[in-house]
Parts: C-alpha cells; sequence; structure tokens
C-alpha cells in the first residue's frame, strides 16, 4: 500500500472505525467484550465497526469461542421463591397432611402435570411410596441429598444471575444436564444460551493505520454535516471525515410500475399516436359476440368444450339485441344476403347466448362494429382473454391480446399491409417484414406478418385481414374494415429477459423488483 | 390445426421434380402451410396447415396437388368427376338410418398397390378429416377396404346394438354392437356418438359380411388394409350430405394423383336428397360463382384484368371464364369452402404472390384517445408510485378459496367457469386484494417494507346485467412490514384523494377481512367505493402470511361520471 493510499484510508475512518483501532492499538488479541469496554461502545456498534475494519484489512478475528451461560427460567425463578415441587412436598408430608396424588396438586397449587412428575421423581428416589387409599408416605430416614442438591443449584444461580456453566462443579453440571434435559425447553428450570465470542487483533496494515490515528481525537473530524453546525459556524477549521464512496449502498424499496405493465403502456402510447381510440367489453361474454358475429359455425372445431371456459352460473346471457341476432343467425344459415351462401345449418339461440370467459380480443371489435363506430376510424384494444389450456411455460391462466379495427374507405388489401408495415417499424422497430397467407374464419385476404427485429431476428409479429361481409354487414357497417391482432408477449418476455410466460404475471416480489427494460 | 408428417420420396414422385426444404417452404405459402420440420436423414417433413376450411390439403397429395397446379400453370383434370356415368357398384340405404347417420358415400380405387408409405399417408389423411374436419368422428367417419373381397351390392342400415356379431379390428372374437361399445377402446371412444339412438349404423355386403360399424370399427374380416392390396373400396358416413361428397371426392382425388382408377358407387337412398335419390359418387359439388373485376380492385388495391385473374386463378386450380367485366370461376370439385366471393379473390391474391402487393399506408385522418377509465387507471398509477408503491400485474383467472375461505368471505358470489380444468384456475377475482395477499404471500424473502399496489379488471355477478356480470376497474394497495398500520395507509389514501380531487369519507365498519375497529368503509358523495383497514391474524394466518399487513381496494369505476 502506498503512502498516499495509507493516508487517504486512514482519513475515511469512520468514528467508530478509530474508536476500536485505538482500542485495539498497544494491546495484544482482545477480546470483544473488553474490546467494547476499552472503545466505550455498545455491543452492536462494537460488531459494526469491526465489520467494516475486517473487511477493509485493518484488524482480524484472531479467535472465535463458544462459551455457554446458565440463567433461571420463569420456572426456575418460581421455584427459587417457593422452592421446587419435590421439596415442598416432602414438607408437606413432614407436616403430616393427608396427602394422595389427586389432590397434592391443589394443595400446593401445582399444575397436575407437574405433581406428577415430581412424586415420580420422589417415588424413583424412594422418598415416598403410596400407602393405603393411595396416601403418599415419607419413607423414614430416606436420603433427601439429590433433592437438596436442586435446591442449592437453583439458590447458587439466582445469586448470580447469570454464570458461567464452566464455573459450575461436575456434579452440578451433571445435576444441570439432567434437568435441562428432563424438562424440555418450555417447563425446564434452568436456560442454557450460547454465546459467541471474538477476539480481534490489529493487522500489519492496522499497525500503520493505528500509528496514524494514535493520539488523534476523534472529535477533530466531523461526521455529518447538521443545521446546528451551519448555524454555529463549529464547522469552521474543523476537517469532514472522508467517506469511503465505493462501499456498495443499501437496496432501496422504491415505487415503480410493472415492467409488463410498462411495456403495454408504451404500446398504448403509440396506438394512441397513431390515429386509434381504445375500445373495451366485459370479461364474461356470450357466445354470440365472442364467436357467432365473427362468422365461427356453431359447430366449428376451436368453439369446443375444450377450447374456452364456460361460465357456470348464470349459463346463458339476456337476449341478445336486435336487430344483431336475427342478421347474425340468417348469416350462418344461408348467407343472409351478404352474397354469401352461409354455413348452411340451423343457428341455435341457446348456444349463442352460452357465457364463456372472452377468449379472443376480437369480440371486443365485434361490439365496436355493433355500436356505430366513425368512418373512417381506428380501434384497439388490450383484452385479457382466457383459453382452455393446461397451465404451462408457453400457457398463462389469463393473458393479453393486443388487437383492434380500422374502417374507411380507402381500406383495402394493401392499405392493410401498409398498416402491418406501420405496425412493424413503431412497435418492433422493424423496416424489413414478410408478409404470408394465413387462416381466420372471420377475415378474407388474411394474412400473418413477419418482422425482423432489430434484436430478436424474425418474429411472428401479428395476424390481420379484412373483415368478411358475413361479419360487417350484419353489424350494418358497409365499409371494408381491417381487423389486426399482435403477439406481443414474445417480445415482451425477450425484452424482460423471462422464459416463461407465466413470469409475466408473477407472484414473486423479488422477481417484479428486478425485472427491467433495457433502455 | 392439423400437422402432417410426409416423405421427402413421396413428395417428389408426386411433384415429378426434387425437393429442396427451401422452395418447399416458399411453396407453402400456397396452402397456408409451414415448414416446421425437416430431417434430411429421414427424410421426413412436417408441415402445419392452417386452413380449417380445406380438408383437401391436409395430407401430401393435396399440397403437392395445389403446388402442381402453380407449376403447371393450371389443376389436373379428373374425368371420374363427370356426372352420368355408369358403374356396377351399389350401395343401398336403408331408411332405418336416417335418425342415426343418414349419409354413406363411397367409390372404388384400382390399380394401386398399397405399400408402407401409402398406408401410413391413408391412415394419416383419415385421422385428420375424421378429427377436425369431422369433429372427431361425430361429422365425418372413414372406412377402408380390400375391395376384392365384396359382394355387391353393398347395405347401409341401422341394427339393434345387440342383433348382429362380427369380429372387430384388434379383436379375434365375435362381438355385438353393444359389446364393441362396452369392450373395445375405439368403442369406448366413438360409439357415445350413437349410443343415443335405438339402432346402430352398420355397413354390411350382399352375403352378409360385415364391413364396419360406422364410425367406430371396420371389421378384420375386410375392414384390413394390408401392403400390397391393390383394389381399394373407400366409404365415407356422416351427418351432413355434402360434407361426406367433398371427402369421397377428396379420397378419390388423393388416389388417382397416386395413379389409380376410380370407379364410382351408386348410393340409393330410400328418399330424395339435395342430390337426388340417386347419388353416384366422387360427384360435382362446386358452386360456380361470379366475380366483378371492380371487386378484385377493390378488395385488392390493385387494378386487374381479366387476363391476369383468369392466368392466376388457373394456376390455383380453377376453372376460368372471362365473361365482360367480370370472370366466373369453378372451383376443383375436392374444395367445398368458397362461402362468398371474397374467397374467390383472396385465393388470386395468394396465386399472385403477396409480395406482388405494394404496402400502401392508410391516409385517413383519425384522433386516437384512451377509454376514461384507463386514463383515470393510469393517473392513480402514477400517484401510487410516487407514493413509493411497487406495481404488480396478476392472474385474475384464481382460486374460489383465496376470494372466500382465506378472506373469511364465506359463500361469496362469483363468476365461476363451468368446466374447470384446476381449482388454482377456476373463478374470475372479484377484488384484486388477494391478488396482493397472493403477491405477499410468495415474497416474505424480498426486502421490506413491502408497499405494492395493482390496478386491474374484476368481475361481479349481476343477475340483471346482459352477461350476468359486471367488469369492474378497481385499485388495491397493500403494505407489509413490521410496523404496518390503519393510519400509514389512511395517510396514502388522503394523499390520493386529494391529488384525483375526490373528497372521500371514512366510516367504520365490521368486515370480516379486517381487525374488529380498524376497518373502514370509503365513501364518496355518499356512495361506497371501497374499504380500508388492518388485515386480520386469522386473514394473514390463511395465507400464511408472518408480517402485518394493512390494505385499501377503491373502485375506480365508481369515479367516473356517469
Amino acid at each position: 500500500m502506498t503512502l498516499s493510499n495509507l493516508e487517504s484510508l486512514t482519513a475515511s475512518l469512520h468514528p467508530l472505525e478509530i474508536a476500536v483501532v485505538n482500542a485495539l492499538s498497544g494491546s495484544a488479541e482482545t477480546t470483544d467484550a473488553a474490546l467494547a469496554e476499552a472503545a466505550g461502545l455498545d455491543g452492536a456498534r462494537r460488531d459494526m465497526a469491526c465489520g467494516w475494519l475486517v473487511e477493509k484489512g485493518i484488524i482480524e478475528c484472531s479467535r472465535e469461542s463458544v462459551s455457554h451461560t446458565v440463567a433461571l427460567t420463569e420456572t426456575g425463578q418460581r421455584y427459587a421463591e417457593r422452592g421446587t415441587p419435590e421439596a415442598r412436598i416432602i414438607t408437606l408430608l413432614q407436616t403430616g397432611s393427608e396427602v394422595t396424588l389427586a389432590n397434592l396438586a391443589e394443595l400446593l397449587e401445582l399444575d397436575q402435570a407437574e405433581a406428577g412428575t415430581a412424586v415420580g421423581t420422589l417415588k424413583k428416589a424412594t422418598i415416598v411410596t403410596s400407602g393405603a387409599g393411595g396416601a403418599l408416605e415419607l419413607v423414614p430416614g430416606a436420603d433427601l441429598s439429590a433433592v437438596e442438591a436442586v435446591t442449592g443449584l437453583i439458590a447458587t444461580v439466582e445469586s448470580a444471575g447469570r454464570l458461567e456453566q464452566s464455573s459450575l462443579s461436575a456434579e452440578q453440571q451433571e445435576l444441570l444436564a439432567g434437568l435441562h434435559r428432563k424438562r424440555g425447553k418450555a417447563k425446564g428450570v434452568f436456560r442454557v444460551d450460547e454465546r459467541r465470542s471474538r477476539s480481534y487483533l490489529l493487522t500489519r496494515l492496522g499497525m500503520e493505520v493505528a500509528q496514524r490515528v494514535a493520539g488523534r481525537v476523534t472529535g477533530d473530524q466531523l461526521g455529518q454535516l447538521t443545521a446546528d453546525l451551519l448555524a454555529s459556524g463549529a464547522w469552521k477549521g474543523k476537517a469532514f471525515r472522508r467517506y469511503n464512496i465505493m462501499l456498495k449502498p443499501a437496496r432501496v424499496a422504491m415505487g415503480r410500475k410493472h415492467p409488463y405493465r410498462q411495456f403495454l403502456d408504451v404500446v398504448k402510447a403509440k396506438m394512441v399516436a397513431m390515429g386509434f381510440q381504445q375500445m373495451s367489453s366485459s370479461l364474461v361474454q356470450n357466445e354470440f359476440w365472442n364467436n357467432d358475429a365473427l362468422f365461427m359455425p356453431q359447430f366449428h372445431p376451436a368453439r369446443d368444450i375444450h377450447d374456452a371456459y364456460f361460465v357456470a352460473d348464470p349459463k346463458h346471457s339476456r337476449p341478445v339485441e336486435e336487430p344483431f341476432f336475427s342478421n347474425v343467425a340468417a348469416v350462418h344459415a344461408n348467407g343472409g344476403g351478404t352474397g354469401s351462401t352461409g354455413w348452411n345449418y340451423t343457428f341455435r339461440e341457446m348456444q349463442a347466448r352460452r357465457l364463456v370467459l372472452r377468449s379472443q380480443g376480437t369480440a371486443d371489435s365485434a361490439h365496436k362494429l355493433a355500436e356505430g363506430p366513425a368512418v373512417p376510424g381506428k380501434y384497439f384494444s388490450i383484452a385479457r382473454c382466457f383459453r382452455y389450456d393446461q397451465v404451462d411455460a408457453t400457457h398463462a391462466p389469463d393473458f393479453f391480446q393486443v388487437e383492434g379495427i380500422v374502417l374507411g374507405h380507402q381500406i383495402n388489401f394493401r392499405t392493410l399491409l401498409g398498416l402491418l408495415q406501420l405496425f412493424a417499424r413503431e412497435l418492433a422497430k422493424a423496416t424489413e417484414v414478410k408478409f404470408l397467407p394465413a387462416y381466420f374464419p372471420f377475415t378474407e385476404p388474411s394474412v400473418e406478418m413477419h418482422a425482423r427485429h432489430p434484436r430478436l431476428g424474425w418474429i411472428e409479429l401479428g395476424g390481420a385481414g379484412l373483415f368478411r361481409p358475413e361479419v360487417t354487414l350484419p353489424m350494418g357497417v358497409d365499409v371494408p374494415v381491417i381487423a389486426w391482432g399482435l403477439g406481443l408477449d414474445r417480445m415482451a418476455m425477450v425484452a424482460l429477459g423471462l422464459h416463461d410466460i407465466r413470469d409475466l404475471f408473477s407472484s414473486d416480489l423479488e422477481l417484479v423488483r428486478t425485472m427491467r427494460m433495457p433502455v | 390445426m392439423p400437422t402432417i408428417t410426409v416423405h421427402q420420396a413421396d413428395v417428389e414422385a408426386l411433384l415429378g421434380e426434387p425437393f429442396s426444404p427451401d422452395v418447399f417452404e416458399e411453396q407453402l405459402a400456397l396452402v397456408k402451410g409451414e415448414l416446421d420440420d425437416f430431417d434430411p436423414k429421414s427424410g421426413e417433413i412436417r408441415v402445419e396447415l392452417n386452413d380449417t376450411n380445406r380438408p383437401d390439403l391436409w395430407c401430401v397429395e393435396g399440397v403437392v396437388r395445389q403446388i402442381r397446379a402453380r407449376r403447371q400453370g393450371r389443376g389436373d383434370v379428373y374425368p371420374f368427376f363427370r356426372e352420368g356415368r355408369d358403374t356396377p357398384h351399389e350401395l343401398i340405404v336403408d331408411p332405418s338410418v336416417s335418425e342415426v347417420r343418414p349419409f354413406v358415400g363411397a367409390c372404388v380405387a384400382r390399380g394401386v398397390t398399397v405399400d408402407d408409405t401409402l398406408l401410413a399417408q391413408l391412415i394419416q389423411t383419415q385421422e385428420k378429416v375424421c378429427d377436425v374436419f369431422g369433429r372427431k368422428r361425430r361429422s365425418i367417419a372413414i372406412g377402408i377396404y380390400a375391395a376384392g373381397k365384396l359382394a355387391w351390392p353393398l347395405h347401409y342400415k341401422a341394427v339393434s346394438p345387440t342383433e348382429v356379431r362380427f369380429v372387430p379390428l384388434g379383436m379375434d372374437e365375435p362381438l355385438t354392437l353393444a359389446e364393441i361399445a362396452a369392450m373395445h377402446p375405439k368403442g369406448q371412444q366413438y360409439a357415445p356418438i350413437v349410443a343415443d339412438h335405438g339402432r346402430w349404423p352398420l355397413l354390411a355386403d350382399n352375403a352378409g359380411t360385415v364391413l364396419s360399424f360406422p364410425p367406430v370399427i371396420n371389421s378384420r374380416a375386410v375392414g384390413e388394409v394390408k401392403v400390397g392390396d391393390s383394389e381399394l373400396f373407400l366409404e365415407v358416413t356422416g351427418t351432413n350430405l355434402r360434407m361426406v361428397t367433398l371427402v369421397v371426392n377428396i379420397l378419390a382425388t388423393n388416389m388417382a394423383d397416386r395413379g389409380a382408377r376410380i370407379e364410382p358407387v351408386r348410393v340409393r337412398y330410400p328418399e330424395a336428397t339435395e342430390f337426388g335419390a340417386e347419388v353416384t359418387m366422387p360427384r360435382p359439388i362446386a358452386r360456380e360463382l361470379r366475380v366483378e373485376l371492380d371487386a378484385f380492385t377493390r378488395a385488392l388495391g390493385d387494378a386487374v384484368d381479366a387476363d391476369e385473374v383468369a392466368r392466376e386463378l388457373t394456376a390455383y386450380g380453377f376453372s376460368v371464364r372471362a365473361d365482360g367485366g367480370a370472370v366466373t370461376v369453378h372451383a376443383p370439385e375436392y374444395r367445398d369452402d368458397l362461402l362468398h366471393t371474397v374467397d374467390v379473390i383472396e385465393d388470386f391474391a395468394i396465386a399472385r404472390g403477396y409480395d406482388s402487393f405494394a404496402a400502401l399506408m392508410p391516409q385517413e385522418f383519425t384522433v386516437g384517445g384512451l377509454l376514461p377509465i384507463e386514463s383515470l387507471a393510469d393517473r392513480v398509477r402514477e400517484h401510487m408510485v410516487g407514493l413509493g408503491f411497487q406495481e404488480v400485474l396478476s392472474n385474475i383467472l384464481v382460486s374460489r378459496e383465496e376470494l372466500t375461505d382465506h378472506m373469511e368471505l364465506h359463500g361469496a358470489s362469483l363468476v365461476e367457469v363451468a368446466n374447470v380444468m384446476s381449482a388454482s384456475y377456476s373463478v374470475l377475482r372479484n377484488a384484486v386484494l388477494p391478488s396482493l395477499l397472493r403477491v405477499e404471500r410468495e415474497s416474505g424473502k424480498a426486502f421490506y417494507p413491502h408497499q405494492l399496489f395493482e390496478v386491474g379488471e374484476v368481475a361481479l355477478p349481476r343477475p340483471d346485467a346482459p352477461m350476468g356480470s359486471e367488469t369492474r376497474t378497481q385499485m388495491a394497495a397493500l403494505v407489509a412490514h413490521p410496523e404496518a398500520n390503519f393510519s400509514e395507509l389512511a395517510a396514502r389514501l388522503e394523499m390520493l384523494s386529494y391529488y384525483l380531487n375526490v373528497d372521500h369519507t371514512l366510516e367504520p365498519v365490521d368486515h370480516a377481512s379486517y381487525i374488529p375497529g380498524r376497518a373502514g368503509r370509503i365513501t364518496v358523495g355518499g356512495v361506497s367505493i371501497g374499504l380500508i383497514g388492518e388485515l386480520s391474524p386469522e386473514v394473514l394466518g390463511h395465507w400464511g402470511i408472518t408480517v402485518p399487513c394493512a390494505a385499501f381496494e377503491v373502485d375506480l369505476s365508481a369515479l367516473l361520471p356517469g
């Protein structure tokens, strides 16, 4: 260590550290108890200062020992005041009272278990026997030394308050071990505590530091600048203690938005910036808005019991509003004058009214079409959706879908591609995109967009299409409508360094606190 | 969405050119397919097909057929779709099937010897079509037989479940239909489709030999196709004649693509169907569609002419007639997915290639904006963060226990799922606070203090609401640390109210989740919008939380005007 480093190390010492270094200098190994006294510190401050100094290599822990101290428990304290149950039983019997196991507890105000244990001990030591009718009797000439030894030990510990176990005689230690063990923790007479004691030494570096510290009054250096110091001007002519500014500071629990929510906030802001109005609908939908209005036939495989969550009670919604119900029923049955053949089956009202947990965000778009959207108009929703899937690393019990529609006289396949390109640029910073034919029951033509993300490479960013006339006309909308949906979960997961979709909704606060977005 | 496994050699044989994974992957755009996997060692290719309306594409023959048409500039011609052909093969339908499974169709394929590849592909096609298009055989089931053993005509009828015995595939003993339903694995799986009916379907030949018990199982005698067979009888039963015909057409086309000679089967129905009383299959089903050229231009945004449209659609397998300002198209007979002219327009776009369309930015001006509840929620979130709270985000499909017993709120009415997959995800949450308590339970090791909040949707049962429940947006906040208490949180709520410009009052309330005397009802303008309090030791105990917690929850929806 260079001289200047040594100087600055010395200068940066905390007053507590200086006190400890002073207390250690000149002496050899010092126990922590002695150190606390010499430095005038309580145990907690001493340990804190020693911890810092060990870290800096100024002192070292030269010895660590474990000792045991003995004290009375509450029970022990009571026995010290009133006598042990064994001693009190002997005294009671010596007065000639009629005593049985049954009335003993009451006579001596003991609890039943305590009384029973004491009588058992006395019988085993052949001090007491049971006579006729269960009456307890003293054995004449019995040896009472064992009982007296316990009383003696209790008195010894009581007068000392707390004493080192090692200071007891061998017999006393044996007796202590027996009582400690036999009585268990709660009802024990003695409490034995383990104490760790450390001894410290200055290191070679520490000795050099100590030389520089020696004789210096710690009060010469100022610690925290205070309002009083400022007011009195007492800081003048004094030096401020130098801090070790390279210590890693403590963590702070700061207020913060959830990182996935924050990601969705960005999406939201982008949507609004691109001219989209937010829309929403309820978590519980009937199949009419969830599927029928989207021209998914009631016998469609994806409408199976195995794909959506159905509501237990009530099972059905109120009747679906007209003219939407009749229009959609006709479109399914025979095309309903939309130029379509329809699906050619009998549309069932009760199935249309069956309640489900929203399985696709497009349900929100269907409601919007029926509400009479603006033309031209752009809408988006961030909808919580539910699918009947085994929950695993790629399936959360519920998840968000970012979906929407665009209505206008200019809407066609080419403007659809333009919109998707805009999304790719705004949401994934991707200028390179690929469009592939896709299938969705409610759009034709349908397209799937892959985009080259600057960090993730090619990703499937979303699906879109032009709503079929079978979807728009029954809702009274007669302009072309783009329907689009974006798959943003994967982008969010990669950005957050997650590999399990369930972590987006984690209940682990440590994980939530440590997740962060790259700049 | 079906995924099929096909073989490189088979693809090359059907396509008539060498296979290249890159080229094949691009060609799959024509069938809305994705190349999932290609193993150059085994030559095994896995393809996912996305169009649930085109069962003709869920097999190697169909995928290659679409690619081949593109290569050739036109689709292949299949002469067996001509109407009015005569055939020696007849299948007689008995009136007894009309209730249980009314329709059947069939054809015979000769001249192709079954090898391992063909057998595997036949079985795969049968499975994919029956599972997805046929809704697990409910609306379509397929049977394939060695045709050489059959005594014509065949008979399709319904019989009592105990009347007829035969040896089904996979068994050695003759069993009645009822016994098959009870004991045979396929019976247990598929007999429920017909079990509600008194009489069940049976297909037999003129000598009384049973072919099968549709839609359940074939007989071992004639219903087991083996490598080396070269005469196949293919049969389809179902609940809809168009669907049955379509599947017969697909199977016949597939066999023809492999070089088979297709012999039609005349099905005699007891009464007239939409195709008449006598239906000879395969048969044409496609409708002609007339599409204005303007409709292409309007939908696609590019001006098109009749030549281009005719050229591209022909190369996609259509027969096309240009007709003034319109084209009239006739789809190939193995397709029945054209419901509207938009379907033809999409096929044109796919045939021409999506990358041939230049993207055009939508120009119409619109004003963006958030819903009032979203703006309010965002403001609340800002304030909560300012107050030092960490936002969390939870799943809202939860367990009943967490919302009721854990909160000391027994028997609360909830939006509950009927088809529960796991009790952990069986009800929609009716409050946000339990989600925060779940975080606290999982996070005893995260350093304290914990100050949590979440803004999110909850569902409340409302019998008179259109959907039987109402979705509302609520916010809950929780503090957990050794000294967490009511006043600490009440002070935060006070600040939040102040900055939202809301005047709230607290009224003492007894609530089972909170310590008596330390809970309040939050009211604004006389309307209750939430609760605040110290959570009771019982509640903390149910959750297994070992530090004191104070919390409040407010219904943000109630703060919006109207």
